[in-house]
């Protein structure tokens, strides 16, 4: 049986209180906030923090509030995010990405903060211990090398949340709160494309909000890949939004690929839809673009090139969604279930 | 050893019916198909594991005044539901209920001997040692009863909890009261069973293995929808009918076929052991890609599809009550199934298992450049077999149990290249 190692484990009430035990502890401190993904990693070794600082019970970090926008606290539990009707009903990609998160029991403790922030993956890098002393190590913890990749001098372990893909799309921001004062950045610019420096956050920067801007005009859609209906990261999320106007024009968009690079890929492909109308060929011009922007690693489920190949597919599947094509039957087949009844 | 019953004809009339085969198979649009693949598999091997005399199951039975029986047996409930069957049996030779069966399994310190829940040979071989256990203790209740009732012992019926004269049930007594009478004639009641399957007739290298008690049989088709674009595929329902000889609990019964379909569709979809070479200059080492159960994928409920689950009874005489084996032989056709439905479907031939989207590609691709649309094993594995053993039947001038003198070259045995 693999144990916990041992931590301090603080639970402040307030977010200033949070931030001021950050600022003292250093870069030995994380914040938890759900810990569905991070107690498995600290049991296997893979993140050791000497203190974790919860945010379970920190005030105002559970907020929905609608106003030009929409704003979702960090701590709101991802069983919120999907059961809250503004999010159903103006931001169906963060609702469909939200509802294909893990399982029921797991998005009733896992946070949109946390999914954020989620650890990147690799499979040279998500086992025991053990396993890891076996091949002695890789670059991500405790290592030098990329298994995935030998002469690589970045670390490729995959960004493998689903709601950051679907946020981006729909052009949210964070706000980022620390002792020094607070901060608002584009969710896109979090991310950085190494898998071990993974995020722009501080280490005493606390993940306090969600701003989603208004979604007037805007249609949205999430299609994640994996081999089964539940239980699983994505290995290719893809999340489109798209403005059409009132002559079926496209006056903006976006395409975010989640699950093929150490941070969610912000294609071209979005811009290139602009002025455009959504027909059958440009909807497969488009896919195709998106794919050669894809850039999968031999380091998660399925096989690498059909994840590259199927790229164009599933931009095609939300593209046609954001369109208003009736997409139950291939929602069934790819995601298993219709997800209305997840909410 | 011989075969008893074979039900396979009916099953697979059951599910060519139940799925409406003739209509659909090579008939449904591109991308749709139905597969079905059939098999037979053992009740238990005819030889233990390690090779003795000895009985491969045994059971021991406590009768007492208070009309509670305990049967011990060292079979192991692993979730299949042997405790049941046991239970199940003790209480239908006695005429009792199986409440009043008190079952005490597993604990070797405890119980005689049986060997273990593997080779599906638990209900056939621990089934038969407690009918015989059972049985032992019932002539001796039937003898102290049958001075009691008046009549004969073989005309004595156990039925609802009571021992009763066949042609008039009036003249009973109850299970316990009989009981009682059976201790004051013979003192404190126990009975012992045990089972060892018939001696295979073979009488060369080899010999031992395949011979079995009985052979249960299972149909299986399944339908398939696979997307030409991603080879992604769906199986949206499963029709399995498996001849159980007879079924002691059918809830049970149904639970393992449909277990099984859960396991031979995971086989077939999900289940791999894949590993990398890691480069030359750095280990060199094989590793595997997959260690963990996370990755390791077995499907959720929400993979599963409608299963339509039949039970096809044809007694085995060799069997407890004609019962045959639930526990292995309803996955075997699932994979060939898929396989073949695949086939219906669009034409490829996927010859390995996971059956994965991208092998789908590659097959589709491959018949697209007018290649063989397969995708599997070039050749077999480069294996120095022995010489093959001949062992010529009937037909062939013997009597299938002994092999021909020297070593004989079987037609169509050498290693061949797989057609490709």
């Amino acid at each position: 049986m693999m144990r916990l190692p041992w931590f301090s484990y603080r639970s402040p009430a307030t977010i200033a209180e949070a931030a001021s035990i950050l600022a003292g502890e250093g870069p030995s401190v994380m914040i938890v906030a759900g810990g569905t993904d991070l107690f498995p990693n600290m049991k296997r070794k893979q993140q050791v923090p000497k203190t974790l600082v919860s945010l379970r019970k920190v005030q105002g970090l559970k907020r929905i509030a609608n106003g030009t926008g929409l704003t979702l606290g960090g701590a709101l539990t991802l069983s919120d995010v999907v059961a809250a009707e503004p999010v159903r009903s103006g931001y169906r990609a963060l609702w469909q990405a939200a509802a294909q998160v893990a399982t029921p029991h797991l998005r009733n403790m896992g946070t949109p903060g946390g999914n954020l922030c989620l650890d990147t993956r690799c499979t040279y890098y998500n086992q025991n211990f053990e396993w890891r002393q076996a091949i002695d190590f890789c670059m991500k913890k405790d290592g030098k090398i990329c298994w995935v990749a030998t002469k690589s001098r970045l670390c490729l372990a995959v960004s493998s949340t689903d709601t950051a893909s679907a946020l981006i799309a729909l052009g949210a921001k964070v706000r980022l709160v620390s002792s020094r004062g607070e901060r608002e950045v584009a969710l896109a610019d979090l991310y950085r494309n190494d898998g071990m420096d993974y995020l722009t956050l501080k280490s005493d920067e606390i993940l306090t909000d969600v701003m989603l801007p208004a979604a007037s005009g805007w249609q949205s859609s999430y299609w994640k890949l994996r081999r089964r209906g539940s239980f699983y990261f994505p290995v290719l999320g893809v999340a489109a939004a798209v403005r059409l106007g009132a002559d079926g024009v496209v006056e903006d968009a976006r395409i975010v690929l989640g699950a093929c690079a150490p941070r969610p890929i912000v294609t071209k492909a979005g811009e290139l839809l602009i002025g455009k109308h959504l027909t059958d060929e440009v909807i497969a011009e488009i896919g195709a673009k998106a794919a050669s922007q894809a850039k999968p690693t031999d380091n998660t489920d399925l096989d690498l090139y059909w994840r590259k190949d199927v790229v164009a597919n599933f931009v095609g599947y939300a593209l046609r969604e954001v369109r208003g094509d009736d997409m139950r039957t291939e929602r069934m087949r790819i995601a298993r279930q219709s997800l209305q009844a997840v909410g | 050893m011989k075969i008893g019953t074979i039900g396979l004809a009916e099953c697979i009339r059951q599910v060519v019916e139940r799925s409406n085969w003739k209509a659909r198979h090579k008939k449904l649009p591109y991308g749709r198909g139905v597969g079905i693949a059939c098999n037979s598999y053992l009740c238990g091997a005819g030889l233990p594991i390690y090779w003795n005399k000895m009985p491969h199951a045994g059971v021991q039975l406590l009768v007492d005044r208070s009309g509670q029986v305990t049967v011990f047996c060292g079979a192991t409930e692993i979730g299949q539901g042997s405790d049941d069957v046991l239970v199940a049996i003790v209480a239908e030779v006695l005429g009792i209920e199986p409440f009043d069966v008190r079952c005490v399994t597993g604990d070797t310190g405890i119980t005689p001997v049986d060997l273990g829940s593997y080779s599906s040979r638990v209900t056939v071989m621990m089934g038969n040692a407690a009918i015989q256990a059972a049985e032992r203790i019932r002539d001796q209740i039937a003898e102290a009863a049958s001075a009691q009732i008046g009549v004969r012992p073989d005309l004595l019926v156990f039925l609802q909890g009571r021992v009763f004269f066949s042609e008039d049930p009036s003249r009973s007594l109850t299970f316990r009261e009989a009981i009682g009478f059976a201790e004051e004639k013979f003192g404190t009641l126990w009975s012992v069973g045990s089972y060892v399957p018939l001696r295979a007739p073979g009488r060369y290298k080899g010999a031992g293995v395949g011979p079995s008690p009985a052979y249960s049989y299972t149909a299986c088709v399944v339908e398939v929808e696979v997307d030409p674009a991603t080879g992604w595929i769906t199986v949206p329902k499963i029709w399995i009918a498996h001849d159980i000889g007879q079924a002691i609990n059918p809830v049970l019964v149904r639970g393992q076929v449909e277990g099984s379909v859960y396991m031979g569709l995971s086989e077939a979809l999900m289940e791999e052991q894949s590993f990398r070479r890691l480069p030359a200059n750095m280990s060199n080492a094989l590793v595997h890609k997959i260690p963990s159960l996370l990755e390791y994928k077995s499907p959720t409920t929400l993979d599963m599809p409608d299963i339509d689950t039949v039970l096809v009874e044809d007694p085995d005489q060799n069997c407890p009550f004609g019962a045959k084996e639930v526990g292995q032989g309803p996955l075997l056709p699932v994979m060939p199934a898929l396989a073949n439905a695949i086939f219906d479907a669009i034409g490829v031939r996927i010859d390995e298992v996971p059956i994965t989207p991208d092998k789908i590609l590659r097959a589709l691709e491959r018949k697209a450049k007018g290649q063989t649309p397969r995708v599997g094993p070039e050749h077999f594995p480069d294996v120095p077999y022995p010489e093959p053993i001949f062992v010529p039947t009937p037909g062939e001038g013997g009597d299938g149990n002994a092999a021909k003198e020297g070593p004989v070259r079987v037609p169509g045995r050498k290693r061949e290249v797989a057609q490709s």
